[in-house]
């Protein structure tokens, strides 16, 4: 695959998860909202995804030197696992 | 022949500092934001019906183009097609300034609906957010100015990395300020 | 009998010792800044925005010797600044940019200094002398301060936006280009203390989790950099090197 193919298919694919979050956002539902812990963790991993993605893609992070791949990688650890753990426990 | 590394540092170290940094202090906001949300969650689900998803997705697909083009930009430029590079540069631009307006109405049309600034602490954190995401993307356009200018000067393509770095962290950012603000519950 | 006249110690004569006597000026004013703000007047970390006025003027019951004692203190060493900030603006003037900048360092710093230190003092200072006042004249005096002391961050902007633009234009490599995007993270922590005007209480409180606390860490961070930057900077220097006008 090209490099231009590889783009544009992160692009397309980072697009269409955008989509996907169409139909899990609140908006939609005619029923009272409520919280649901499936439809968070849903999102949240579909935003790891996507940050992902972006970061070893269009920051070209995946062919990048050991230590911002580590260092990156740690920083979305740490980041969602705080966002799972403060919303969870 | 000796196994030399193919790894790419894309753009200056100094940026990383910058990007990484940025990612930190950002991150401290979300976890503020999260234990907030945590504290008055039903407050914060019946706010976020009040936002528009329609606009948030806009602004999403609009950002994710941006650094398509971004990053096609810096390809074509590292086979030497200036001319085109330089195009995809001002798509970028584009579609940061359209991702601008879109806020803007955004924020106009959730103030005519009397959701301000201090109107509760979902809206205290989605013009806080927004607002420095904002600031960041202004700051984003300015630095692809610079890369159209080096890209007519078709010399060494540091610069052009940097700029283009920076925008897909500006990119990222609102990925998830996307997923906290407009979708998660 | 002749008197021999006195020769200047040999210490003067060393290379850049003006600049060094001036780099000393720095750690000295930041130790003294946090005895006052912190220990002293207690402006540092800022009492609550949303206590009873009762409990302001206990406040200023409590602590009214130490907050005199400091600000006065204060009017001797606030000048210091002013010779740090004489200091960085001779190195941007060793940048390959205009002087413009230094110039506009220093004068975006005087702009900041006003309602950044002195006016949140004589706030403070006017009600530990009479904690006897009015109840709401002494919640008057407290907001002043305060709004004053974290809400006047903004003012600071330019000093950062001057800095960090003539780094990225400098060819000269006086500073490094890090220290200018440091100086972007010092603009966003800055502009997110206006939000101090709206809120009384939550983390865009004086008080606050984002404009207060996350703000300071960013800024020792910055500064300790900054401190350090300049004793290479100065090090580095070419006694002979010709700066301009």
């Amino acid at each position: 695959m090209t490099a231009a193919a590889r783009t544009t298919a992160v692009w397309a694919g980072l697009s269409a998860i955008t989509l996907v979050s169409w139909f899990l956002a609140p908006a939609h539902h005619a029923e009272p909202v409520t919280a649901s812990t499936a439809i968070t963790i849903a999102v949240l991993t579909l935003a790891l995804i996507k940050t992902r993605m972006i970061i070893g893609e269009f920051m070209e992070v995946r062919t990048a030197p050991v230590w911002l791949k580590l260092a990156t990688d740690g920083w979305l650890v740490v980041l969602f696992g705080a966002i799972v753990a403060i919303d969870l426990w | 022949m000796a196994n030399t590394s193919t790894a790419h540092l894309p753009a200056s170290k100094d940026l990383w500092v910058f990007v990484l940094g940025d990612f930190v202090i950002f991150g401290s906001y979300f976890v503020i934001f999260m234990i907030s949300r945590r504290q008055e969650r039903d407050l914060f689900i019946e706010s976020q019906r009040q936002l528009s998803l329609n606009i948030g997705v806009v602004n999403t697909l609009v950002l994710l183009a941006s650094s398509w083009f971004v990053a096609r930009a810096v390809q074509v430029a590292r086979s030497g097609e200036f001319e085109r590079a330089r195009k995809l540069t001002i798509g970028a631009g584009l579609c940061g300034v359209v991702f601008m307006l879109v806020k803007a109405y955004e924020w106009l049309a959730k103030i005519a609906q009397g959701h301000t600034f201090p109107s509760n602490s979902f809206f205290m954190y989605y013009y806080m957010l927004t607002g420095v995401h904002l600031f960041h993307v202004a700051i984003g356009l300015v630095f692809l100015g610079v890369v159209y200018v080096e890209l007519r000067k078709r010399k060494p393509l540091a610069l052009v990395e940097t700029g283009a770095t920076y925008w897909h962290m500006v990119d990222l950012l609102w990925v998830v300020i996307f997923a906290l603000l407009y979708v998660m519950r | 009998m002749t008197v021999a006249t006195a020769a200047a110690p040999a210490w003067t004569h060393k290379p850049k010792i003006d600049q060094w006597i001036a780099w000393w000026t720095i750690p000295v004013f930041y130790n003294v800044f946090g005895l006052i703000f912190v220990v002293l007047t207690r402006v540092m970390p800022p009492p609550r925005p949303d206590i009873t006025p009762a409990q302001i003027v206990q406040f200023f019951v409590d602590h009214s010797l130490s907050i005199r004692i400091g600000f006065a203190l204060l009017m001797f060493f606030i000048g210091f600044a002013s010779v740090a900030n004489g200091l960085i603006a001779l190195q941007i003037k060793r940048m390959s940019v205009s002087p413009v900048f230094a110039y506009a360092y220093i004068g975006s710093l005087v702009v900041g200094g006003l309602p950044g230190c002195l006016i949140p003092a004589f706030a403070f200072v006017a009600a530990a002398l009479r904690p006897d006042r009015d109840p709401q004249i002494m919640v008057m005096l407290y907001d002043w301060c305060l709004l004053s002391f974290v809400g006047s961050l903004g003012c600071f902007c330019t000093q950062n936006m001057v800095l960090a633009l003539a780094i990225f234009l400098d060819r000269n490599d006086v500073l490094p280009k890090w220290l200018a995007y440091m100086s972007i993270w010092m603009i966003v922590t800055e502009l997110l203390a206006a939000p101090v005007f709206v809120f009384r209480s939550g983390p865009l409180a004086w008080n606050g989790s984002i404009s207060f606390y996350l703000g300071t860490v960013i800024f020792v961070v910055w500064e300790f950099c900054m401190i350090r930057l300049l004793y290479v900077a100065i090090r580095n220097q070419q006694p002979s090197e010709q700066i301009q006008d």
